[in-house]
């Protein structure tokens, strides 16, 4: 059954993200994303680990996916960039892609990660929390500082410079 | 336990502070225009920072290279190296950008951008966890993404960012591919105890335990520009802002051999991989790859782009044999200061032209001797340095770094080999350099004088003053970087 169950999420996954890749509209090129991201979400409920499968779905698929979809409404449609099709890299690029799938499933398939069985308890997502803010706080202060960053840089990129500030008030 | 005082905590606390309270100050200016302002809050936070990691130094504060830790981060001498080499780095280009920012918007954020970037690099030198090595990677990389496109309005720098974002975001996720192999095989994240497990791993799962490595070298490999993952490295150098191309050059490349060290050296000693070999094949290939290309360029940020592979080269042949002798780190460690200084320097000059004359084409620079002479010598100096030419400090690093390859001899018979093919690239890359040189100095008769940018004046001066100085005198960097190198084996493990 979770074998199933793997196959179709990973299916959805997949097949979603060359769809978000492929799709030249960017409404369905968005929609499609949020298929990747809810079946990223799925494999986590197939890992015990139905907590960070939620946030998945609620950061991710939520507020994310959702936030990218409205940000295309509002982009005027001339402003986004023409498809320059060249098929020779985009061939070169699958078979690449395809050479390193292989390559990668080839060494796993030899390795002895079949045999593996553990018993373990899921871990509980409290262990989560008080790892955070006891072993790991300093990453959690450098994830607040990415955030900072983020935004900030975000703005500025995003700012209109043919608009003045008076007028940005108004 | 760590303490609060301990060095990369400091570092968190000022340039995290100082680099959120920049753009909220700049809100509640209401000004954009105030370049000097933020310029001087952000170097009097880098000097403060540089300052307390000398502080700590002499007051033997920092614990001997360790390599590995109970916490996320440890206050070693190896961590303490590599943030003074790239807060040097992250001076000069505060310092480089005071006449660059004075013709674009939004200062406020781009001197914070430089601080949080700056963080994030020293912090992956630091970092004894793989969540934290991540982490602060992340830092570094997502403000320099943006950096590389401030220039908002140019076809070249958006080229630039887009392409750095995209290799940038691949090899990120290479990283994390290698991660949670690394996780999965030994149920941890600290760097310690993941090598621990290696050494007592089921022979059945070496092949993915050699695949996790395999990542993190192609991982880290993308930022120190190895060949063959190099490709978004000239248009990246070539589009970014001329400052912030020093910034990438010579100091999130070290991020990324400060990383390969920490984890991948130590990796191959434990499972006793040997992979000298490939990674010996690798630096050949980056080194001559990098200085031909370099030959063929007519743009001189381009150049100095393909000699910063080239230069990735160079310090991979340590890594290479540092099994083997114990030579090999310290010479990278070396090249890998000089560098920052070198390489640093060069692009801040170039920032400088770029200012003042917006030229890159080399033709261009003939006469460049005469109308910019404190800049062109400074120039030349870090490029002559570049090249190793005695008496200056890159002479002292390529040399111990080719030393190692001989010393190494012994138990490899190819090492050698990669002595002799560094000194031909050396030599290689000397006729590029002198070309430059050529054009600056011995072209051109009618150009007159121009006013120099004072900041890139003093960044000329003072790696003149460290390339020259320790050239004459190399004994103080060469102790300092003994200090810093760690001992491979099992033995430092907690």
């Amino acid at each position: 059954m979770a074998d199933a169950v793997f196959l179709a999420l990973t299916v959805i996954t997949i097949g979603s993200a060359i769809a978000a890749l492929e799709m030249r509209s960017l409404i369905y090129g968005s929609i499609a994303l949020m298929g990747t991201l809810g079946g990223i979400a799925g494999f986590f409920f197939l890992l015990d680990a139905p907590f960070v499968a939620l946030f998945q779905l609620a950061v991710y698929v939520g507020s994310i996916a959702v936030l990218i979809l409205f940000t295309v409404m509002l982009v005027k449609r001339e402003l986004i960039f023409k498809k320059i099709e060249d098929r020779k890299r985009k061939f070169a690029g699958i078979g690449l892609m395809l050479v390193v799938m292989v390559s990668l499933g080839a060494v796993f398939l030899d390795s002895g990660i079949k045999t593996i069985t553990t018993d373990e308890p899921a871990v509980d997502f409290r262990d989560i929390g008080t790892d955070f803010v006891t072993y790991y706080w300093p990453a959690l202060i450098l994830m607040g500082l990415i955030l900072a960053g983020s935004v900030t840089g975000a703005l500025v990129l995003a700012r209109r410079e043919d608009v003045e500030n008076d007028q940005r008030v108004s | 336990m760590l303490e609060i005082t301990s060095t990369p905590l400091v570092i968190i606390g000022i340039l995290g502070t100082v680099g959120i309270l920049l753009p909220i100050i700049s809100i509640a200016r209401k000004e954009q225009g105030s370049n000097t302002f933020y310029a001087i809050i952000a170097f009097a936070a880098l000097i403060v920072s540089m300052g307390y990691v000398g502080y700590q130094f002499l007051e033997e504060n920092v614990s001997p290279s360790a390599l590995f830790a109970e916490d996320v981060v440890v206050d070693d001498a190896f961590g303490g190296f590599f943030a003074i080499a790239m807060l040097i780095v992250a001076l000069f280009t505060t310092v480089g950008s005071f006449n660059y920012m004075r013709k674009h918007n939004s200062p406020a954020v781009y001197y914070s951008l430089i601080l949080l970037a700056t963080i994030g690099m020293v912090l992956v030198a630091y970092s004894t966890d793989l969540v934290m090595l991540f982490v602060a990677w992340e830092l570094m990389s997502i403000p320099t993404y943006i950096l590389v496109g401030f220039r908002k309005k140019n076809p070249s720098s958006n080229e630039a960012a887009l392409k750095y974002f995209l290799f940038g975001a691949l090899s990120s996720a290479i990283i994390v591919y290698g991660i949670s192999l690394a996780y999965g095989l030994t149920g941890s994240t600290n760097i310690g105890e993941v090598i621990q497990g290696y050494s007592t791993l089921d022979p059945s799962m070496l092949p993915l335990a050699l695949l996790s490595v395999g990542l993190f070298i192609a991982g880290f490999g993308f930022k120190m520009g190895l060949v063959p993952f190099h490709q978004w490295l000239p248009d990246t150098y070539e589009g970014a802002p001329a400052p912030i191309t020093a910034l990438l050059a010579a100091a999130t490349k070290k991020a990324g051999f400060a990383a390969t060290i920490r984890i991948v050296i130590l990796g191959m000693v434990v499972l006793h991989l040997d992979w000298t070999l490939a990674l010996g094949i690798i630096a050949v290939m980056t080194m001559t790859i990098g200085n031909i290309a370099a030959i063929m360029q007519k743009n001189i940020s381009r150049m100095l782009a393909y000699s910063s592979i080239a230069h990735a080269g160079y310090i991979l042949i340590g890594l290479a044999v540092a099994p083997h002798s114990s030579l090999g780190l310290q010479g990278s460690l070396y090249q890998i200061m000089n560098h920052a200084v070198m390489k640093g320097a060069a692009f801040i000059a170039i920032a400088g032209i770029v200012t003042t004359l917006a030229v890159t084409h080399i033709d261009k620079l003939k006469g460049l001797g005469r109308r910019m002479p404190v800049t062109a010598l400074g120039l030349v100096i870090a490029l002559f340095a570049l090249a190793g030419v005695p008496p200056l400090s890159g002479f002292w690093s390529k040399l111990m770094l080719f030393g190692s390859a001989l010393d190494a001899g012994t138990a490899l018979w190819w090492a050698p080999w990669l002595a002799i093919a560094g000194v031909l690239n050396s030599a290689l890359s000397l006729a590029y350099y002198g070309w430059l040189t050529r054009k600056m100095y011995f072209e051109g008769e009618t150009e007159k004088r121009v006013i120099e940018p004072k900041s890139v004046m003093a960044i000329m001066i003072i790696s003149t003053i460290f390339l020259v100085g320790f050239g004459v005198y190399p004994e103080p960097l060469i102790k300092f970087v003994e200090l810093a190198t760690p001992v491979l084996s099992l033995g430092s493990m907690p």
